[in-house]
């Protein structure tokens, strides 16, 4: 009988097979690629009569005669050279036309050249990227993006490929500049929020891409750029904290590797993911990478809002819908509270929207406390103020709007408390007797505000104790507008303290007068060099911290044992200039002994734990309700955006939740039912379709069943044994039960 | 027990009662059988619902579209009817498809994977008029070509008998279309294994795929290749002149102001394709196509020849017709060469 032979047996075209060979010995399969080269221009030819014609003629496409060659075309550099300008042609004039499949192995085939090397990265994206932004077809368009994103991602691991970022970059903001009204620029958009998002491009070209998206004329590509200033950085931070997430037990595979049967390919695996852990550990010990937010890498924020504003929000030309305009708004509002900028017209625009029918009204006074800061003059945000008092906070409208009200109040007020008069004040504050909780909260937040930045313009009885006692003792003082606090270290008075009290204690067990002398105090110092990081080597991550020990020695030579030798030590206290701490000099104004000891002084390592500690140590202070809320407030990120979340809040707070709602919020997001781990592994062999155990098995058995085998196998008498013995003895006998016994 | 109290319950709800409600459909029973189904094709007996039997042209036509049926047999047979019906057709009357539908739709089938699909290809192109082959020249060599540098031996095989049967068809327009020349020149080259420039060292090249590169495949190559140097290199024999007398007095050389015989006469003028090179140009003229024979495969050839007379028997009689074939043709531009 003939044997059956399939179709590519028959006829010998194996290009697979050709390949291989050709990868293992290229001097000697050389005519054979040729002639398969020829057969590919024949049929590139043929192609090129009619680009829309379905190539699967015959047993051999172009397809795969394209994807040969691409294959071998590192063996034969010279000879495949026109192939990557063949595929290039091809692809930039009939992309349209082309069959998607033979279109899709052009594309890959160009990177697979790219990728040996054959061509440069500014070729193929230069080549990619005319037909991404010019192409029909949606599936080509996610091949071409996934394909420029990868090639820029390969292109920057080794080293960040500056130059290639620049042409890419520049093409990317002359497509944004060419044509502002097309939505071409949503690829912009699109390819540097994804390098943003996996931190290849962080420099502030890539933001001025962006930048040039959020003035273009078109509404989408002026929203992807909007959107990416405020939520681009978030969106970093989440991807990269992503990427670490997945770490691999190395402990359970070495395990494993001991277990299971040992083969080139799991030892290679093992060695893998060993070098992985091993990249990762040193990628967590490495410093973090400085990445600047994109809002602060902006070059002229100023100029870039009033544009913003003018261009898209005032102008009653522009046809942003009012999603698109209010986001627009959020981010002028974002970045004039980020730079404390000046934009005087952005507050009498947002007056008109302070009505509670407006829609997402409660979007509008986010943006306005956001908008606000202590450079914003207090006659421009009075008005708002009480038009926002007089529209939302009053006893007829509903408790929802009031509460928002009084909370958009207080967050304007928390940024620039001169914007408030006392009438006012006094007036919201009665709200606290409401009956709704939620507008109950909101006043008070609103008093509380006030009786830290201003609370003389509180009446007297609701000023409180603290406020009461400071405003009579005048350390309380208003802050006039423009002023700005003086920067200070928290807790250095306490470390002063602390050094004072060291330095007495030593003087006294040495048995010398309690007041130091100069002298000893520099000594002190030069100690202080030398512990550099004695007291702090046990925390790890201090470890790029470098002992410079003889520097410090050095210091402590030039310095103080010159004076020793040249002086007596009674003068020394006299001349001494800089160094205080004794107990009878500590009476002097707090504020001089701070300035002095941060100008004289250089803090160390151990100086900066000592502060720490102190600082917990003073913990009793914390707990207290003032305390509480400025931590509170410092752990709020100058970064962070005021939403219209934060203006419902306090509305939401007497809302009563429905019984669902209260025991999802209990649950949380635990797991539903408890399950011992051989209850899981059991259930999921269940859902797999597996039988059980034998084991299993048997232990589920009816017991009913089990009993007679049971009883047979232990119960028996001897008796029976013996019985049954004579019987096997005669079965044997006679030859098994159907014995010859006639 | 517990579990018993739960089968109770459950037998309970096997004799509930179903209540009925006002303006609700009734409740389905507990065994109702849903009798509905869908079908995700409907197959028809007969696939044409008209009552007159069809056309000729009709039937034609779905012939040519049954080329790319998947089945090897249905493509054979396809070819075979047109081939009945195109050689039982009176030769004065216009055929049931036009020239230039058929031929771009056959002419795919040189690289089909079946040999009988291919052999009644051939039979059918064979049976069309030869005036009509002439203006497709340049796409059929395209194939053809692309089948002689296929990865199967038998479809290379094949593709000599289709450009032996050009060349006695159309051998002017087969020679002097836009890479007619340069490019099939090349394509017999490495058939033959022949290579102009040899890059190893070895002198025994095994190449892959042509395991059984036998003499007679060979021989067969040599003598295509010869009728191809015959039609591109002899002189014309015959030229027609038109009017070369005294009929039309006052008017000389008529022969260069009446149209063209030949199609698309402004070819080389390359108005509307991509630039070409080399390879890819047109030589119309004679010792255009001496002159660049001579340059890429002339010494490649004679070496090759050489190679194959010493053979001797039914290869050095084929290399022996190649050389006189490539003597004759070239013998003028030797005389032009040494003047």
């Amino acid at each position: 009988m003939k044997r059956k032979l399939g179709a590519l047996e028959k006829v010998d075209a194996d290009l697979t097979s050709l390949q291989y060979k050709v990868r293992r010995d290229p001097q000697s399969y050389f005519e054979d690629h040729q002639q398969q080269y020829m057969q590919y221009q024949t049929l590139r030819d043929l192609l090129l009569q009619n680009p829309s014609t379905s190539d699967d003629t015959g047993i051999v496409r172009l397809n795969d005669l394209i994807d040969f060659v691409a294959h071998t075309a590192d063996c034969y550099p010279k000879a495949a050279a026109p192939f990557a300008d063949d595929l290039i042609q091809i692809l930039s004039l009939h992309h349209d036309e082309l069959q998607a499949d033979l279109r899709d192995k052009m594309v890959s085939s160009l990177v697979l050249l790219r990728n040996k090397d054959l061509i440069d990265s500014a070729t193929l994206l230069n080549t990619l990227f005319p037909i991404l932004v010019s192409t029909h077809s949606k599936s080509l368009r996610a091949l071409l993006f996934q394909k420029i994103i990868s090639d820029l991602r390969s292109s920057n691991v080794k080293a960040t490929n500056h130059r290639l970022n620049r042409t890419i970059q520049t093409v990317l903001f002359n497509l944004l500049t060419s044509d502002r009204e097309s939505t071409k620029g949503l690829w912009a958009v699109k390819i540097t929020r994804e390098l943003w998002k996996r931190q290849i491009w962080a420099d502030a070209r890539a933001v001025d891409i962006m930048k040039e998206a959020c003035l273009s004329e078109n509404e989408k590509v002026i929203t992807g750029g909007v959107r990416f200033f405020l939520g681009g950085d978030k969106e970093r931070e989440e991807a990269a904290d992503e990427s670490s997430d997945d770490e691999i037990d190395m402990r359970t595979l070495r395990h494993q590797a001991g277990i299971n049967k040992k083969t080139k390919k799991k030892a290679r695996e093992l060695k893998q993911a060993a070098a992985n852990v091993k990249r990762k550990e040193r990628k967590k010990s490495a410093p973090h990478p400085l990445n600047f937010s994109a809002l602060h890498l902006l070059h002229d924020p100023q100029g870039f809002a009033e544009t913003l504003f003018s261009r898209h929000v005032q102008n009653s030309k522009s046809k942003l819908s009012l999603e698109s305009k209010l986001i627009v708004l959020q981010l002028v509002s974002r970045l004039v509270g980020l730079h404390k900028l000046t934009v005087i017209s952005l507050y009498s625009y947002l007056l008109k929207f302070l009505t509670p029918r407006q829609k997402s009204v409660t979007s509008f006074l986010a943006i306005l406390a956001q908008a606000t800061h202590n450079l914003v003059p207090p006659d421009v945000l009075e008005p708002l103020i009480q038009k926002i008092a007089n529209e939302f906070v009053s006893e007829a409208s509903a408790s929802e709007v009031a509460a928002a009200g009084l909370n958009a109040i207080r967050e304007v007020c928390a940024r620039q408390p001169l914007a408030m008069s006392d009438t006012l004040l006094q007036d919201l504050v009665m709200y606290r007797k409401s009956k709704d909780k939620g507008v109950q909260m909101a006043a008070r937040g609103l008093l509380s505000l006030y009786r830290e930045v201003g609370a003389e313009l509180l009446k007297k009885r609701d000023r409180g104790k603290d406020a009461t006692i400071a405003l009579i003792a005048g350390g309380a003082k208003e802050q006039r507008f423009g002023e700005e606090a003086v920067g200070e270290i928290q807790g250095i008075d306490l470390l002063e303290q602390w050094k004072a009290e060291e330095r007495r204690k030593r003087r006294e067990a040495a048995g010398l007068p309690a007041d130091a002398a100069a002298d000893e105090v520099e000594e002190d110092e030069a100690e202080n060099w030398n512990n550099w990081d004695v007291e702090s080597d046990d925390s790890d991550d201090s470890g790029g911290w470098i002992n410079v020990e003889s520097d410090g020695e050095e210091i402590n030579i030039s310095d103080s044992e010159d004076e020793k030798e040249n002086r007596p030590a009674a003068k020394k206290a006299k001349v001494a200039k800089s160094e205080t701490g004794s107990k009878a000099q500590s009476e002097e104004p707090v504020q001089k002994q701070i300035s002095k000891l941060l100008t004289s002084t250089i803090l160390t390592p151990a100086d900066l734990k000592q502060l720490r500690a102190l600082q917990e140590s003073a913990a009793v202070k914390s707990q207290m309700p003032g305390a509480k809320r400025a931590a509170l407030l410092a752990a709020r990120h100058a970064d962070d955006a005021i939403t219209a979340e934060t203006i419902e809040a306090a509305a939401a707070i007497g809302k009563k939740s429905t019984k669902e709602e209260k025991v999802a919020m209990a649950k949380g997001d635990r797991e539903e039912k408890h399950q011992s781990t051989a209850a899981k592994r059991k259930e999921k062999k269940e859902s797999e379709g597996k039988s059980t155990t034998n084991k299993e098995k048997a232990r589920k058995k009816n017991f009913l069943m089990t009993l007679g085998k049971a009883k047979g196998k232990n119960k028996r008498s001897l008796v029976d044994i013996k019985k049954t013995m004579k019987g096997h003895i005669n079965r044997s006998k006679r030859g098994g039960k159907r014995g010859n016994k006639g | 027990m517990g579990s018993s109290a739960k089968k109770k319950k459950e037998k309970k709800k096997d004799f509930q009662k179903v209540k009925l409600k006002v303006g609700k459909t009734k409740a389905k029973a507990a065994n109702h059988t849903n009798t509905s189904f869908k079908a995700k094709a409907i197959a028809l007996k007969q696939q044409s619902i008209s009552t007159h039997a069809p056309t000729v042209e009709a039937q034609c036509a779905h012939q040519l579209s049954l080329l790319n049926h998947k089945s090897d047999t249905q493509r054979r047979d396809s070819l075979a009817y047109l081939t009945t019906v195109i050689s039982a057709h009176p030769p004065g009357l216009p055929l049931p498809q036009p020239a230039s539908v058929i031929v771009p739709t056959v002419q795919r089938l040189v690289l089909d994977g079946s040999n009988g699909v291919r052999q009644q290809m051939l039979k059918l192109i064979q049976s069309l008029p030869k005036a009509d082959i002439a203006s497709h020249t340049d796409s059929l060599l395209l194939h053809t070509r692309a089948a002689m540098t296929h990865l199967s031996t038998d479809i290379r095989t094949f593709a000599l008998e289709v450009l032996e049967w050009l060349l006695s068809v159309a051998g002017d327009e087969v020679v002097s279309c836009a890479g007619g020349w340069v490019k099939t020149l090349k394509c017999f080259l490495s058939l033959l294994g022949w290579q102009a420039e040899v890059g190893s060292k070895w002198s025994a090249m095994r190449t892959y795929g042509r395991g059984a590169s036998d003499a007679k495949v060979q021989v067969k190559q040599m003598n295509t290749l010869a009728a191809f140097l015959r039609a591109g290199l002899m002189q014309p024999t015959a030229t027609v002149t038109i009017g070369a007398g005294t009929g039309t007095f006052p008017l000389w050389q008529t022969e260069h102001h009446v149209l063209s015989e030949r199609s698309n006469a402004f070819a080389h003028l390359n108005l509307f394709g991509s630039t070409r090179d080399e390879e890819a140009e047109m030589y119309e003229d004679r010792e255009d196509r001496q002159r660049v024979f001579h340059e890429l495969a002339e010494g490649a050839i004679a070496a090759g020849i050489e190679q194959s007379t010493k053979g001797g028997g039914e290869l050095g009689r084929a290399g022996a017709y190649l050389r006189k074939a490539m003597k004759e043709g070239m013998v003028d531009f030797h005389r032009v060469d040494l003047l």
